[in-house]
């Protein structure tokens, strides 16, 4: 009796295995590595990933965690890896210079009435005036580094309020964490922050937000990319990818940028996102900031061409990118859809 | 004399010799020209990616970019402020704890275990709280030199004093010297060689240190411009700013090693 | 002035060093001490100088030191202890700068004694430039310059060869013979005790106490003439010593 249920359950599986395999095309699983970093705004890596996406599209993904978005991009650029997330950045700039990367799709931006990177400003700066980010002009700001995507926000604020960069003193801590020492401490005036850490310090008083990053217009803070080499080599596989990674977005959307809909359904992503994000923490610890970190992230991982141009041409502007490239040589059509692209 | 033939002479094989370095000047640089060479035509045909290492000769042009932009001085002249501020407090601050752990037995009890357990601390990993105890300005740029040059020299200077020959002080003491004049004129002196070979430690970690102190929040320095040009991806200027390093590196341990020229000339 | 040891006895923890020791040093004389290795000949030196403390007895000075000695009990040490960093007028220097003296009246001295040691020509040398035997003639300069009341001198041969060592026993004579000075003079070799001290004392193996003071009526300056009896002197030192020096010998260190 017991053996041949068991006989009978593997012939089911089997089948299964069989009907998967021919669903998906013919083909066997490829194995592919993708870069991510354990933040919430990562989440559709670990949505598509957990929820068997990949494997759908026949890609046997393989998770490679880092610590900080410039040595995914490196090692993309070196074959090391397939694809990655990263904001624009100096860096990354320089290093698609060299003809390695390609961005193939538009993920974090910031968009009016979403929750996206707050301006902050320390108690003391604050008390002494300065209570917009216009009135940044002639203060301190925190960044983590010279070429950083606080940088260009930095840009973007004198650009909206019409002071130039050297109206403000720029403090490159290298570190987040420094950045909120030194903004809590009073030694520099402001600094932009995630919402996840800027709510709560603002709620606890240790900082004020003075403003919203969406409040300044559009800006298309990370990006989906991938070697020039797959572009060129590989694009059934990349479209497979892009395939799986929308299905991701798509679900995120759904449940994490209305999370009051549906309480069941927040509550397993948020469960799902968990294994991945402040891991180190209980559950019940973890979950306010999950949820408060969830950004807003482009339908279809559309991607704001115009906003790429305007990246690359203020860092070419400040001196901090060197290179005859333009816009069009950053991006892959073709993988999904691009908007507001210059004429 | 035994009755026979007579033996074949042959001479007793030599097998002394090696183990005795001595100075061959000309394979120094030799060799560095060599292996530049060979870097640059790597990287002219392709072998090595601009990806992986820049030509020197870009490493070259980026240097020379930063000193017609005038920066050069400016970062230089930064990062030397530091250095030499950091450097010698924490070299006059080591010296002085260092002599008291050397010369009395309860300093060098109160002193000894702690320098055993701050020593090893990398004092990067206390940037945060450097931040909040001197703020983000010139002082924890210096603090973290300070202290990255402080221990090394405390345990320099102890361990110097420790190896003066007991018997030299004893003379001193049956002389009926002062107990400054012991100090001054006997133990001091004969710590002095290992006090300077402790110098030249400090001055390379101090050096180490300029890239760490500079990460908080500088405008210009040395180490600041390198952090820049990794930040950037910028290999080129990454490279010409280690070779500023590597240059002042050179030139302090040049210094070094006149000033222990002239200062113990009594070895020959 | 005359030292008096005083039944003096040491002991290092529980081990005795020395045991009753009583002798008198009189001035203008050489006292010699020997015993076998261990027998505490150096540690009676110490005590004698004041560089440690003796456990029972005391160390007297009977009378006054002379008014110009500026170190009354001053040390010659087997190793010469010279400054290396120093010349050797520096290493002279270095034991007058406590005294107050004027530059002058300092260089006068300092010339003085490397007259007296045969040292005028080389002093702006270093140390590490000299032989041996020119080593301990700085060191016996440094001593003469604080014009002691007795010299306290620690097997001050001992690191030099033979052929050196024969040179500066003359050179000591004929220092003496000039300028009498009171020493007190360790040595494990009986040759020097001979040729050199006015009273030799024979000290026992641990605990040190004294087998025999041997006392030689011999002027110094002719003794090199006197060999056959000098010998004859050295076999009877000889004879005290050898039944000590070989227990000594055997026994462990530290046992």
């Amino acid at each position: 009796m017991q053996v041949s249920s068991r006989i009978r359950r593997s012939v089911i599986c089997a089948a299964i295995v069989a009907a998967g395999a021919v669903s998906g095309g013919a083909w066997a699983q490829e194995k592919i590595t993708v870069g991510a970093l354990r933040f919430t705004s990562h989440a559709p890596t670990f949505i598509a990933y957990e929820r068997g996406y990949f494997k759908q599209e026949g890609l046997d993904v393989e998770l490679k965690f880092f610590q900080a978005a410039q040595p995914v991009a490196v090692a993309i650029a070196s074959g090391d890896i397939d694809f990655g997330i990263t904001a624009l950045t100096g860096g990354y700039f320089n290093l698609a210079d060299k003809g390695a990367l390609k961005i193939v799709g538009g993920l974090f931006a910031e968009k009016k009435g979403y929750k996206g990177m707050a301006i902050m400003a320390s108690n003391k700066a604050y008390a002494a005036g300065m209570t917009s980010p216009a009135k940044i002009k002639g203060h301190s700001v925190a960044i983590t580094q010279v070429g950083s995507s606080f940088h260009f926000m930095t840009g973007m604020i004198a650009a909206k309020y019409g002071f130039a960069m050297s109206d403000v003193s720029l403090k490159p801590l290298q570190k987040v964490g420094s950045m909120i020492g030194a903004v809590k401490s009073g030694q520099v005036d402001a600094m932009m922050m995630v919402p996840h850490v800027a709510i709560p310090l603002d709620k606890a008083k240790a900082a004020k937000i003075i403003g919203w990053m969406s409040d300044l217009g559009p800006y298309q803070v990370t990006t989906i990319f991938t070697s020039t080499r797959n572009t060129a080599e590989r694009q059934v596989q990349v479209k497979r990818f892009m395939r799986a990674y929308k299905k991701g977005i798509a679900d995120y959307r759904a449940v994490m940028l209305n999370q009051k809909k549906d309480p069941a359904a927040t509550e397993a992503m948020v469960k799902l996102i968990h294994k991945y994000v402040y891991a180190d923490r209980p559950y019940e610890k973890a979950a306010p900031g999950i949820k408060a970190g969830a950004v807003y992230i482009n339908e279809g991982a559309a991607l704001d061409v115009g906003n790429v141009k305007k990246q690359l041409d203020w860092f070419k502007a400040q001196g901090l990118v060197k290179t005859k490239m333009t816009y069009k040589d950053l991006i892959a059509t073709g993988y999904a859809d691009m908007f507001d692209v210059p004429k | 004399m035994p009755e026979g033939p007579v033996p074949q002479a042959r001479s007793v094989a030599f097998r002394g010799g090696g183990f005795a370095p001595r100075p061959v000047g000309i394979v120094g640089p030799i060799v560095f020209v060599t292996l530049l060479l060979l870097w640059e035509l790597g990287s002219r045909t392709g072998w090595i990616s601009a990806l992986i290492l820049p030509a020197p000769s870009a490493a070259l042009g980026a240097l020379e970019d930063l000193y017609r932009s005038g920066l050069l001085f400016k970062h230089l002249g930064a990062s030397l402020e530091r250095l030499v501020l950091g450097w010698c407090l924490g070299t006059l601050a080591g010296i002085g704890v260092g002599i008291s752990a050397g010369l009395f037995s309860l300093a060098r009890a109160g002193v000894v275990p702690l320098v055993s357990a701050i020593f090893p601390i990398p004092k990067i990993a206390l940037l945060p709280l450097f931040i909040i105890w001197f703020g983000i300005g010139e002082a924890s740029k210096v603090a973290t030199i300070f202290f990255g040059v402080f221990f090394p020299t405390v345990i320099a200077v102890t361990g110097g004093i420790d190896n003066v020959d007991r018997g030299l002080v004893r003379m001193g003491q049956s002389f009926g010297l002062r107990w400054s004049s012991v100090v001054r004129k006997i133990i001091l002196p004969g710590a002095l060689p290992a006090i300077l070979s402790g110098f030249r430690i400090t001055a390379s970690i101090a050096i180490i240190l300029l890239v760490a102190a500079e990460m908080i929040g500088a405008e210009f320095g040395v180490g600041a411009y390198i952090l820049m040009a990794g930040n950037l991806m910028a290999t080129d200027q990454l490279i010409a700013g280690v070779a500023i390093l590597s240059a002042l590196g050179l030139g302090v341990g040049w210094l070094i090693g006149r000033a222990e020229r002239f200062l113990l000339r009594w070895r020959g | 002035m005359d030292l008096h040891l005083s039944h003096v006895s040491h002991r290092y923890g529980g081990v005795e060093v020395l045991d009753d020791v009583d002798f008198t040093v009189a001035q203008g004389h050489i006292v010699c001490i020997i015993g076998p290795s261990g027998c505490g000949k150096s540690t009676l030196l110490r005590l004698i100088g004041g560089l440690e403390k003796p456990s029972a007895g005391a160390v007297l000075q009977l009378g006054e030191p002379p008014a110009d000695s500026r170190n009354p009990l001053t040390y010659i040490f087997q190793d010469f202890a010279l400054l290396p960093w120093r010349t050797v007028r520096g290493n002279v220097s270095l034991v007058l700068e406590d005294h107050v003296l004027d530059q002058g009246a300092r260089a006068a001295i300092i010339d003085d004694v490397l007259r007296r040691t045969k040292l005028s020509e080389f002093g702006d040398a270093f140390p590490r430039q000299l032989s041996g035997g020119m080593k301990q003639r700085v060191a016996i300069a440094r001593a003469l310059s604080v014009n002691p009341a007795c010299l306290l001198m620690d097997e001050p041969l001992s690191a030099l060869d033979s052929q050196t060592r024969e040179l500066l026993m003359d050179d000591l004579i004929e220092l003496w013979s000039r300028e009498p000075f009171t020493a007190c003079y360790v040595t494990h070799n009986l040759g020097e005790a001979v040729r050199l001290g006015h009273k030799v004392i024979v000290l026992s193996r641990r605990p040190g106490r004294i087998r025999e003071v041997v006392d030689i009526d011999l002027p110094l300056a002719g003794r090199s003439a006197e060999r056959a009896s000098l010998e004859a002197l050295q076999e009877r030192l000889w004879r005290l010593m050898r039944e000590e020096a070989l227990a000594a010998d055997q026994e462990l260190a530290d046992a």
